[in-house]
């Protein structure tokens, strides 16, 4: 049996340039942002890491939190804790301080409204054009092999967007999902070969040292304990979905773009 | 029926803890001896039909959140810890509850630096003792879960909290505490089994005029950290207590503490009877990365260069790998058993060749080990059969920020963060270390760095867990898979053995749960 792993080292934070990137907020709502910024750095930044990304704690920029859907919620959280999964209420903490970390939590999960310079409508033509939907679902429409699209400009700024349909191989995402999780590279291509010579090729859906589960293709699901497998390549740096760089003109790459920026949610 | 007058037969005194290897049946402490080998010696489940374990019994806790407890079992009851600060005697025959008792803790505790967990209890005479996260230790009738007496050990208004499991040693009851990151000044204490009586208390960082205050520059001695917050181990006939210290305080800002910043980040070896400093180890002067050293010391004699010596070592934090004389505390053996970047070696003195520029920065700078290290509480076992020291290790790195910090009382004081290399780029790995060099025997590669501790046993297994669910069995010889089961979440916790009945068992806590396993 043979693991290989062919892991470029570059794909390690190749989600920060896109939070980087964001404008940042004004005027008053950028002084609250930054005093967040400062006290969530003391407070919490030990388990959710400095930039809410995830250490012990989970990761905090994503667009939506599932304990937190509503600026209540979450400022309940802050203030009490969650006890039972192991979030401590730090210490008590003054109204202010509490709107103030609100605020930055919520900045570190949302990109901001699209400022692409693209024809969203004319984009929507070109996803359908070139056949998109027979690996995406937006709005429960089209087929489940790749990530759900529905709300992708909710969670991902324009550069991202427009690299992952240019060079989609860099841009597979990373712990947005709570499965595989922990920061883990989703839909990452593997070639499993069993030992009655079974060859499938495939995305990772989850994983752990004795078991390996993806789906195929076809999209059909598969489960395999590795000791059964003759071989397993997780093929790092590539991608099953083909990059379209050189078949759209710069005019076209920015539609799509805006396009995919204005999916932010079921209506 | 005659009943026995109070106190003729205690249940569990000092000579059985003392003798534990030669009950194996029972797991009297913390790590299963007063060595801290996490080893036990039955052999009933082994190689050949470990393949054939199956579940047991299971105990959902009452009140969900992270269980890293270590059970303890005496004739016949385990007892267990539950989160935060709940334990609960369980009868081992079929996991029933007999008894579970829960502290008031204050609705404005403080607890920063950790998840409010426990680990376990410690258990002496007819009483089960607990530390909790308002900073109590609390002894309990081991019959009943009544409270005996109830102390603070500190203040948690000033961030002073307990999650370790006391060790119970002859006619006192040891505790550290945990709170670097609220800046406390660290300790560890002894208090009277019967009483709750402070017997003596060991500053981790000295004060005015005692040795080593000179590596503090000005007042930051006074929020120093050096937390005592995991279980250590003792030698009866050296009568040393042996125990890790955690960071320094600030953790990720050092210009506000210059120099080494002694006793922190440090083995120390500590009088028994008296509380006093024997010697200390530093593994990592001025320490800016919060590799606490609180990890476990594991004792066991070897020859050294042909000379039989009384030895520790401990899988640090810091990803090196120690062997100290324990009489003495001489430095014999240093290595990296884990990627580290931070250090050119260790000198003839175990004081590590630090690169210039690794400090935290306000860009971040990506060190290895992570912040969490390339090993942390999940204990690490020792098998005397293989003489193999088993380590769950941990491959990760961590960009390290530096901050700055105001002290206040009860607020946190770090001083920075980190953000971690995560996911595809970081695994762990089962590593068997030839206990006296720190050479790789053999490694069985995780896909995730582990929080699960290891337990070896007399049937030649290691049984570890993973960050996925997997509870596992590897041949202590080659590492070899044997045996594994998905538990249904993150395994963080420590295994143990025990047997009853004539019945070998093994117990592992994952999820909310409490797993025992055993043949059918």
């Amino acid at each position: 049996m043979l693991f290989t792993r062919c892991a470029p080292l570059a794909l390690v934070f190749l989600l920060v340039p896109a939070v980087a990137a964001r404008s940042a907020p004004v005027g008053q709502a950028a002084a609250r942002v930054g005093e967040g910024k400062q006290l969530f750095q003391g407070m919490c930044g030990r388990c959710h890491g400095i930039d809410g990304t995830g250490e012990e704690g989970p990761n905090l920029a994503r667009p939506t939190l599932t304990r937190a859907v509503d600026d209540d919620s979450l400022r309940a959280i802050i203030r009490d804790g969650i006890p039972d999964r192991g979030m401590p209420r730090v210490r008590r903490m003054t109204d202010t301080e509490l709107d103030q970390l609100v605020a930055y939590v919520r900045v570190l999960g949302r990109s901001p409204a699209a400022t692409s310079t693209g024809n969203a409508q004319r984009g929507g033509e070109i996803y359908r054009r070139l056949g998109c939907a027979s690996c995406h679902i937006i709005q429960g429409q089209g087929s489940s092999f790749g990530p759900d699209l529905t709300d992708i400009g909710a969670s991902r700024g324009p550069t991202y967007l427009r690299q992952s349909f240019l060079g989609p191989a860099e841009m597979l995402p990373r712990g947005s999902s709570p499965v595989p999780g922990r920061g883990f590279t989703e839909y990452l291509p593997v070639h499993a070969i069993t030992s009655d010579g079974k060859d499938v090729t495939g995305v990772r859906i989850n994983e752990d040292p004795f078991t390996i589960q993806l789906r195929d293709t076809s999209n059909k699901f598969h489960s395999f304990r590795k000791a059964d497998l003759k071989q397993l390549d997780k093929e790092f740096g590539k991608s099953l979905m083909p990059s379209f760089r050189g078949r759209l003109t710069d005019v076209e790459n920015e539609d799509l773009v805006a396009f995919l920026a204005n999916l932010r949610g079921a209506k | 029926m005659l009943l026995h007058p109070l106190g003729a037969l205690a249940q569990v005194p000092y000579p059985r803890i003392a003798a534990a290897e030669t009950t194996p049946d029972d797991w009297l402490t913390y790590s299963g001896n007063y060595q801290a080998q996490r080893f036990s010696p039955l052999t009933q489940i082994n190689r050949q039909n470990v393949a054939q374990l199956k579940p047991f019994w299971v105990y959902q806790v009452r009140r969900t959140g992270i269980v890293e407890t270590s059970p303890i079992v005496a004739d016949g009851v385990m007892y267990i810890t539950e989160p935060p600060s709940t334990v609960t005697a369980l009868d081992v025959r079929t996991g029933r509850p007999l008894w579970t008792w829960t502290p008031a803790i204050p609705a404005d505790v403080i607890v920063i630096g950790s998840p409010p967990v426990n680990r376990g209890v410690a258990v002496l005479d007819d009483n089960v003792f607990v530390g909790t996260i308002h900073g109590h230790l609390i002894a309990l009738d081991a019959k009943s879960g009544a409270v005996r007496w109830d102390v603070a050990v500190d203040d948690n208004k000033f961030g002073y909290y307990v999650t370790t499991a006391p060790l119970a040693l002859d006619g006192k009851i040891v505790v550290g505490v945990s709170g670097a990151e609220a800046g406390i000044r660290g300790f560890l204490d002894a208090y009277d089994p019967k009483t709750g009586k402070r017997l003596w208390r060991s500053f981790t960082i000295p004060g005015p005029g005692e040795p080593g205050f000179g590596t503090w520059g000005g007042d930051s001695w006074k929020t120093g950290g050096g937390s005592s917050w995991l279980t250590g181990s003792y030698d009866p006939a050296l009568n040393l207590i042996y125990w890790g210290t955690g960071n320094p305080g600030p953790d990720w800002n050092g210009d506000v503490r210059p120099g080494d910043n002694l006793y922190t980040c440090s083995l120390i070896a500590i009088d028994a009877t008296t509380g006093r400093l024997k010697w200390h180890f530093q593994f990592t002067p001025h320490d800016t990365h919060d590799w606490d050293a609180n990890e476990i010391p594991i004792l066991f004699d070897a020859p050294i260069n042909g000379r039989p010596r009384k030895l520790v070592a401990m899988a640090n934090r810091n990803a090196f790998y120690y062997v100290l004389d324990r009489e003495t505390g001489e430095f014999l053996v240093g290595t990296p058993y884990a990627k580290q970047t931070w250090a050119d070696g260790l000198d003839a003195k175990g004081r590590p060749r630090v690169r210039p520029g690794l400090d935290p920065s306000v860009e971040g700078t990506l060190v290895f080990p992570n912040i969490q290290g390339a090993s942390n509480w999940p204990s690490p076992s020792y098998s005397p059969q293989t003489k193999l020291f088993y380590q769950p290790a941990r491959e990760m790195g961590t960009y390290f920020y530096k901050g700055e910090s105001k002290y206040k009382p009860g607020d946190p004081f770090v001083a920075g963060g980190g953000r971690a290399v995560n996911g595809d780029d970081a695994w762990g790995a089962v590593r068997a270390l030839e206990a006296t060099t720190g050479k790789l025997k053999w490694e069985f590669k995780l896909l995730t760095p582990p929080w699960t501790g290891l337990l070896s046993t007399g049937g030649g297994l290691v049984f570890g867990g993973t960050e996925e669910g997997n509870f596992f069995a590897l041949d202590a010889d080659t590492g070899k898979p044997l045996w594994d089961l998905q538990l249904g979440a993150a395994v963080k916790a420590n295994p143990m053995s025990f047997a009853v009945d004539g019945k070998q068992y093994v117990a592992i806590a994952a999820g909310y749960a409490l797993y025992v396993f055993g043949l059918p």
